[in-house]
C-alpha cells in the first residue's frame, strides 16, 4: 500500500471518531503548549534580564572583590557575589591605594577605580531607609560609566565638596507618583552604625542633594544603580574612618573573553589568590545556566502532562484496535500486510501527534505572549529593574518578549509526535500481529 | 496449467482450549481453472476450515495445499498477504468497511495491491457496473440492501483478477428472492467471464446451482459429485 493510502486510510478511521481523537489530540495540544510557552517565555525572561545586566554593566570592565575564590574557576565565577555578600571571610583587606597593584598587574588594564561600600541610613520626614552608599571617585566614576553616571537633574561635579550626594532616581521618586523623596539642592542626614567603635554608635552627617541620576534600569554589578548613593571617595574615607574598600571596578582595554579571563588570572595572581575577580560575561554566563536549569525543570513538568496525553493515545489507540479488530480481519484477508496494518496505526498517531503539535504551538505561542503582556501590564515585576508601566522612560522597564527559537519549534513537533508514535507501537504492534481467522470471528 | 488449488491428504488440528481437534483429517481435492465448485457440508463438518486454508488465512497442520501450484506452508506471513491478493474473498456478513462508499471499498482491495488511484477508479466503476451497482456506487453500505452489499463484495473480491472467487455462504445473509440474483451474477461470472468458483455452504439447494459439489463430512471429503 503507498504511503498516501495509508495516510488516506488513517485520516478516514480519525475522521470517524471525530470527538475521541479531539480529545486525544487536546491532550497532546496541552501538553506541547505547556511546554512551548514556558520555554518562549524563559528565554524571553533571560534575553531580558542578559540585556539589562549588559546595560547596568560594562562588560569592559571586571569587578574585584577581597576574598578568595570559593569555586576555583577562570575568573572565579560566583566567588565574586559570595565574598561581597557574605564579607571578607579570609581576612586578607583590599585597600584603596591597592589600584596601583591591580593597574600594574596587566597591559590590558586601562585603569582602575575603588569604591568604599557601606550600607546607611536615611531619613525622610519619619521614614527611614537602609541604602547602599558609594565612596566613588566622581571623575574616574563618570569615565567609567559615561552613559549611566549622568545626571538627569542637578549636575555631578568631578571635583565635588565633600558634602556632595548624587542620588539614584529610586531614592527621588520611589513610588513613581510624584511624591519625591529627595530633590537636588535638598539636604539629606546619612547615618552610619559604626559597629567598631566602643560602644557602638551612630555617626550622622549632612549632605546636599547635587545631582539625581538618570534612571539606569536593569541591575548593576558595580555600575550606578538607581538605588544607590554616591558620595566622594575622600569623604567615605573620612566618614567610615577606613582606607579599604569594598570592590574595584577595573577597565579593560578591550572586553573579549580572552582578555577578561587573562586579566582576571593576573589581577587575582597579584594578590597571591585572596581577591575574586568577576566579570558581567561570567555573571551573563551564571545567569544563563541558572536559566537553562530553570527552563528544563519547568519543561519536565510540561512533559508530565505530555506523557499523560501519550497514555490517553494508548489508551484510544487500544480501544480502537479492539473496535476494529473485525476491520483488520477485513483488510488482512483482501492480502493488507502486517506491516502495513502497523503503518496505518502509527500513521493515525502522526496525525494525531502533528495536529497536536501544531496547534500546541500556535496555543503557547498565544499563552506566552499572554502572559507577557499580563506581567507587563500588570508590574508583577515592578521591584526588579524598576517597572515603570506607566512613564516609560528608556529601557528600564521588564518588558518580557516570548522567543520561540527555531530549536523550541522543532522540538515541539518533534516531541509531540515523537511522544504520539512511541505511545502507539503497542497497540499499533498488537494490531498488527492479530491472526486474520481470529479477527474475521471477531463480532 | 497448475490447478487453481490442488489439496493432497490436508490436515487441520486445532486446540480447543487444551483438547486437540481435528477440523480436517486427510482432505484431498483439485479444483481446475473455469470450475463452478460448491462445497458442502453442515455445520462442524470442517467446511470452514477448508476454507480458511483455501483463502490462505491459515496454514494446514499437515499434508500439501498448492494454490496456483505455491505450496502455502512455505509461505511466510508476507508471502501469504501477497497470495491473499489474488484471491477473491466473499463472506456472508459482506465485510465491507461502513465508512467507505462502494466505490471505496472496491478500490480499498486495489490499494492494498499498490494499484494507482486512476486505474483502480476506472476498473472499480467498470466492475460495480458489471454487478449491477452503476448508479449506487457513491453510496456507503449502510444505505445499501443486503443484495446490494453482497454485490458491492463480489465486485471488490474481483477487483485484483484473482485465480478464483472462494464465496462463504453468500446467500446465508440475505432474503431468497435477491439470493437468486446474486446465484444468477455468480453462475454469470463462471460462465460469461470464465472465473473459477469456490463456494462453501450448508444449503443444498445453492449447491444445487454448481457445475460440482464437494460434500465434507466429519473432515473428510465423503462425496464429490458433478451436477
Amino acid at each position: 500500500m503507498r504511503a498516501t493510502d495509508v495516510f488516506g486510510y488513517s485520516f478516514s478511521a480519525i475522521k470517524l471518531r471525530k470527538l475521541r481523537a479531539g480529545l486525544t489530540t487536546l491532550g497532546v495540544v496541552i501538553g506541547i503548549a505547556a511546554i512551548v510557552a514556558l520555554l518562549s517565555i524563559t528565554q524571553g525572561l533571560q534575553n531580558t534580564i542578559a540585556m539589562q545586566l549588559e546595560q547596568g554593566l560594562a562588560t569592559d570592565t571586571v569587578v574585584v572583590t577581597p576574598g578568595r575564590s570559593i569555586l576555583s574557576g577562570a575568573g572565579g565565577q560566583g566567588a565574586g557575589i559570595g565574598a561581597t555578600i557574605g564579607g571578607d571571610t579570609s581576612g586578607f583587606k583590599l585597600f584603596i591605594n591597592d589600584t596601583a597593584t591591580v593597574n600594574a598587574a596587566s597591559t590590558e588594564i586601562e585603569d582602575s577605580i575603588a569604591i568604599i561600600q557601606r550600607v546607611i541610613y536615611v531619613h525622610s520626614e519619619n521614614r527611614t531607609f537602609a541604602i547602599n552608599v558609594n565612596g566613588v571617585d566622581f571623575a574616574k566614576y563618570a569615565e567609567f560609566y559615561g552613559s549611566t553616571f549622568v545626571a538627569e537633574s542637578g549636575s555631578i561635579s568631578l571635583k565635588p565638596e565633600n558634602d556632595t550626594v548624587v542620588i539614584g532616581r529610586r531614592l527621588h521618586d520611589p513610588w513613581k507618583n510624584g511624591t519625591l523623596l529627595f530633590n537636588v539642592n535638598d539636604a539629606i542626614d546619612i547615618t552610619w552604625a559604626n559597629a567598631t567603635a566602643r560602644p557602638p554608635k551612630n555617626e550622622t552627617y549632612t549632605g546636599y542633594v547635587a545631582a539625581v541620576l538618570k534612571e539606569v534600569g536593569g541591575f548593576s554589578f558595580g555600575g550606578p544603580s538607581d538605588t544607590g548613593v554616591y558620595i566622594p571617595l575622600s569623604q567615605a574615607q573620612a566618614f567610615f574612618g577606613t582606607d579599604e574598600c569594598s570592590m574595584m571596578i577595573v577597565k579593560l582595554k578591550s572586553s573579549d573573553k580572552t582578555t577578561i579571563e587573562s586579566v582576571s588570572e593576573a589581577i587575582e595572581d597579584a594578590f597571591n589568590g585572596e581577591v575574586s575577580v568577576i566579570s558581567s560575561t561570567a555573571v551573563l554566563d551564571i545567569l544563563s545556566s541558572v536559566f537553562s536549569v530553570i527552563s528544563l525543570f519547568l519543561v519536565g513538568i510540561a512533559a508530565i502532562s505530555l506523557l499523560v496525553a501519550g497514555i490517553g493515545i494508548m489508551n484510544i489507540m487500544i480501544v480502537s484496535l479492539i473496535e476494529r479488530t473485525r476491520e483488520i480481519g477485513i483488510l488482512k484477508a483482501l492480502g493488507m500486510k502486517s506491516r502495513t496494518v502497523l503503518m496505518i496505526f502509527l500513521s493515525e498517531s502522526v496525525i494525531i501527534g502533528l495536529i497536536g503539535a501544531v496547534l500546541g504551538t500556535v496555543l503557547g505561542w498565544g499563552l506566552a505572549n499572554a502572559v507577557a503582556v499580563v506581567l507587563s501590564g500588570g508590574g508583577l515585576f515592578q521591584n526588579i529593574g524598576s517597572a515603570q508601566p506607566a512613564t516609560r522612560i528608556q529601557s528600564g522597564l521588564m518588558t518580557i518578549t516570548p522567543v520561540l527559537t527555531p530549536t523550541v519549534l522543532a522540538g515541539a513537533l518533534i516531541f509531540g509526535i515523537g511522544v504520539s508514535v512511541i505511545f502507539a507501537l503497542y497497540p499499533a504492534w498488537r494490531a498488527s500481529k492479530l491472526k486474520p481467522v481470529e479477527a474475521l470471528r471477531y463480532e | 496449467m497448475a490447478p487453481v488449488v490442488e489439496a493432497v491428504d490436508l490436515k487441520k488440528t486445532y486446540l480447543l482450549g487444551k483438547v486437540p481437534v481435528d477440523a480436517l483429517r486427510g482432505v484431498n481435492l483439485k479444483v481446475e481453472s473455469g470450475e463452478f465448485l460448491a462445497i458442502l457440508g453442515p455445520s462442524g463438518s470442517g467446511k470452514s476450515t477448508l476454507l480458511n486454508l483455501i483463502g490462505a488465512l491459515d496454514k494446514p497442520t499437515a499434508g500439501t495445499l498448492l494454490i496456483g501450484g505455491v505450496d502455502i506452508s512455505k509461505l511466510n506471513d508476507s508471502q501469504l498477504a501477497d497470495l491473499r491478493r489474488r484471491i477473491g474473498f466473499v463472506f456472508q456478513f459482506f465485510n465491507l468497511i461502513p465508512r467507505f462508499t462502494a466505490l471505496g471499498n472496491v478500490e480499498l482491495s486495489m490499494s492494498i495491491a499498490d494499484v494507482n488511484r486512476a486505474e483502480r477508479k476506472r476498473r472499480a466503476e467498470e466492475l460495480l457496473e458489471t454487478v449491477g451497482l452503476k448508479d449506487r456506487m457513491n453510496h456507503k453500505p449502510a444505505e445499501l440492501s443486503g443484495g446490494q452489499q453482497q454485490r458491492v463484495a463480489i465486485a471488490r473480491a474481483l477487483a485484483n483478477n484473482p485465480k478464483f472467487l472462494l464465496l462463504d455462504e453468500p446467500t446465508g445473509n440475505i432474503d431468497s428472492k435477491t439470493a437468486r440474483e446474486i446465484m444468477t451474477l455468480i453462475k454469470r461470472l463462471n460462465e460469461e467471464k470464465g472465473v473459477t468458483i469456490i463456494m462453501v455452504t450448508h444449503d443444498q439447494h445453492l449447491a444445487r446451482e454448481a457445475k460440482r459439489v464437494v460434500q465434507v463430512f466429519d473432515g473428510v471429503i465423503s462425496s464429490d459429485m458433478v451436477n
